[in-house]
């Protein structure tokens, strides 16, 4: 069987790009907007909108019940949750499933078994895949401190019910541990509802590198390569690139095989990301976590494999195996992603939203903008304010690099403030030329010399 | 690409009703507005707007600067705003307005009578309707006292967040 109609429960450019993709199969679309959405382009796009609920996301884009609703009376037979919002909540898989709308993502059981961390860790643990040392579930502050002697100081407390930064503490010795253990519970319990924490050994100097993949629900899992998203500014990517030049062809090779041997474990099926941090002096890395949806940056995958992820994506979910095997799988060059978001670096980042009052975005060979954006479109304040991704691809990440600062030199916004400018700055940087980075270097080495007044 | 705003046009359209004009021509930039109060007026052929709103004298939330035309895929009609435009409705009528998207029932239960009807006096608390999601049932209430003028929706639609569902004539 294939999807006849999708209902997508997203906004913006995932939205956007999930109606064009659905096109491109002979598929049709509806959209379940907010009130503040009903005039976006994808709203415009889509075959058909339905205003689900007001602007407020908890109203409308994060209730499950409604977004089935919605494609349930609009006659949909699948549903695309993009990313964020619903995209990992098993409760919406397990509700496809019982009203017999196909859920363009993983099983509910598999959003289950990696979206919970500890889990995650169990079922890493039992593939063989390498992590950090870190403990169980932790009560008291006392614990933690143990934990921490026998492994060794530094270490960071994560909250076992989801990531984002919060709860995250990173603590050099006993005592400043002890202090920030109940701070850091509140703040995952406030966030998610839930102040487990757990302690892991904290490695000095870091790279975020994960492995896109695509399991096919039979246990074979395809991977697409992998990523650097090591430039994130508190816990947030902002730039990320394809493959991980930095790191060598075979740790590379032993990373793109321990995330299918994780994932093939559990007969994962659909786009998953599986996130590693890569230790810059041992030359390893340790599992971080499953994200079972399709992330923001997997355009820098695309690019560098020409596979549509998307598109694979409406395919698996209903059982048509890609005619493509791992060895069709080949990355050719460079490709890297800035993420333009709506806000103010010169006001510590402050949201910056508005209505686009100018846009003109780079063009060329090599670069590619997804948006829904245009001159007169408003970015809401409501939601998250990444308005753009512009992704270069070139034969080398110098080329490619090359490529990043021109389309940025041309990309003109008016009407809201952007990062773009900073994001000049970065790709001017010595650092970054020479892939000197790790996760801290943005907010460590960058950000103090960005904020320092230009000298003459 | 001029800066009105959905609610530039529901003030315009609510300054246009409490006035004694006939009709209302407006062009700025990009975009153009015709409003009349004679049902079934045409606006003069034109003259190369992007946009033309075409609307009458009841300020529906759907009425905007940028409003597209209903899709024409057949199985997918049926929407909000596909309605043909509603007649002259005074401007003191207030809509009753979906909470939520869901399925639209007039009657607590299949057969039974209809919570209400047209020409019924209703309070501020009087339910009118239930919206049904995934078979959670939401009574929606008058919202002001009055009289039920229309019904906007037929029983088992589906209805939009904001959509208005009747017109109440306030007492």
């Amino acid at each position: 069987m294939a999807l006849r109609r999708i209902l997508i429960a997203n906004r913006g450019e995932i939205a956007l790009r999930i109606v064009r993709a659905a096109r491109s199969l002979g598929i049709e679309t509806v959209l379940a907007a907010s009130a503040a959405d009903r005039e976006s382009m994808a709203a415009r796009e889509a075959d058909r909108t339905v205003v689900v609920g007001p602007a407020a996301a908890r109203d409308s884009y994060l209730n499950p019940h409604l977004i089935v609703h919605a494609a349930k009376a609009t006659g949909c037979d699948g549903l695309h949750p993009g990313y964020g919002f619903l995209s990992e909540r098993h409760s919406l898989a397990a509700l496809c499933a019982e009203e017999g709308i196909v859920f363009v993502g993983p099983t509910a059981d598999s959003i289950l078994a990696v979206g919970d961390k500890l889990s995650a860790r169990g079922l890493a643990k039992a593939a063989g895949v390498a992590m950090t040392p870190g403990s169980e579930k932790l009560e008291t502050g006392a614990q933690a401190v143990a934990f921490a002697e026998s492994v060794g100081f530094p270490v960071v407390t994560k909250a076992s019910a989801g990531g984002g930064g919060r709860g995250m503490v990173v603590a050099p010795d006993a005592k400043a541990l002890a202090e920030a253990f109940e701070r850091a519970s509140t703040e995952a319990k406030e966030a998610f509802g839930d102040g487990t924490l757990y302690v892991e050994r904290y490695v000095e100097r870091a790279r975020h590198v994960e492995v896109q993949v695509l399991g096919l629900g039979d246990g074979r899992v395809l991977h697409f390569g992998e990523r650097d998203c090591s430039l994130q500014r508190r816990y947030q990517k902002m730039v990320e690139e394809a493959p991980a030049a930095a790191v060598p062809e075979a740790t590379r090779a032993r990373l793109h095989q321990a995330a299918v041997d994780l994932l093939s474990s559990i007969c994962y099926r659909n786009a998953g990301t599986v996130e590693f941090l890569y230790d810059v002096d041992r030359d390893d890395f340790y599992f971080m976590e499953v994200n079972a949806r399709i992330q923001v940056e997997h355009p820098v995958s695309e690019m560098i494999t020409g596979a549509d992820l998307i598109r694979l994506q409406l395919e698996v979910a209903v059982g048509e195996f890609p005619r493509i095997e791992q060895r069709d799988i080949n990355p050719r060059g460079h490709a890297i992603e800035a993420r333009i978001i709506a806000e103010n670096p010169e006001r510590g980042f402050a949201p910056s939203p508005g209505r686009i009052r100018l846009w003109r975005p780079p063009h060329g060979e090599g670069v590619r903008l997804d948006t829904a954006m245009e001159e007169g479109a408003l970015v809401p304040p409501f939601y998250d304010s990444m308005i753009a991704k512009l992704i270069v691809h070139a034969a080398d990440r110098r080329s490619a690099i090359a490529r990043l600062r021109a389309a940025l030199e041309a990309f003109a916004v008016e009407g809201v403030a952007t990062n773009i400018a900073l994001l000049r700055r970065i790709a001017a940087h010595p650092d970054f030329i020479g892939n000197r980075l790790d996760t801290r270097w943005l907010e460590s080495v960058f950000l103090p010399q960005y904020r320092e007044p230009k000298e003459a | 690409m001029t800066d009105i705003k959905p609610q530039d046009i529901e003030a315009l359209l609510e300054t246009f009703d409490a006035s004694t004009w006939q009709e209302l021509h407006l062009k700025i930039e990009g975009l153009e507005i015709f409003v009349s109060k004679t049902p079934g007026a045409r606006a003069p052929a034109s003259t190369g707007a992007h946009h033309q709103a075409e609307l009458m004298s009841f300020p529906s939330t759907h009425a905007t600067a940028t409003a597209a035309p209903p899709h024409a895929m057949a199985p997918l009609a049926g929407a909000a705003g596909a309605k043909a435009a509603p007649a002259a409705v005074p401007a003191h009528w207030v809509a009753v307005r979906a909470p939520n998207l869901g399925t639209f029932y007039r009657a607590p239960k299949p057969g039974a009578a209809p919570y209400v009807s047209v020409g019924q006096k209703v309070d501020a608390d009087t339910e009118v309707c239930l919206i049904e999601v995934m078979k959670l049932f939401t009574s929606v209430l008058a919202g002001v006292a009055g009289t039920v003028r229309k019904v906007l929706v037929e029983d088992t639609e589906l209805v939009e967040y904001d959509q208005p569902l009747f017109l109440i004539e306030p007492a």
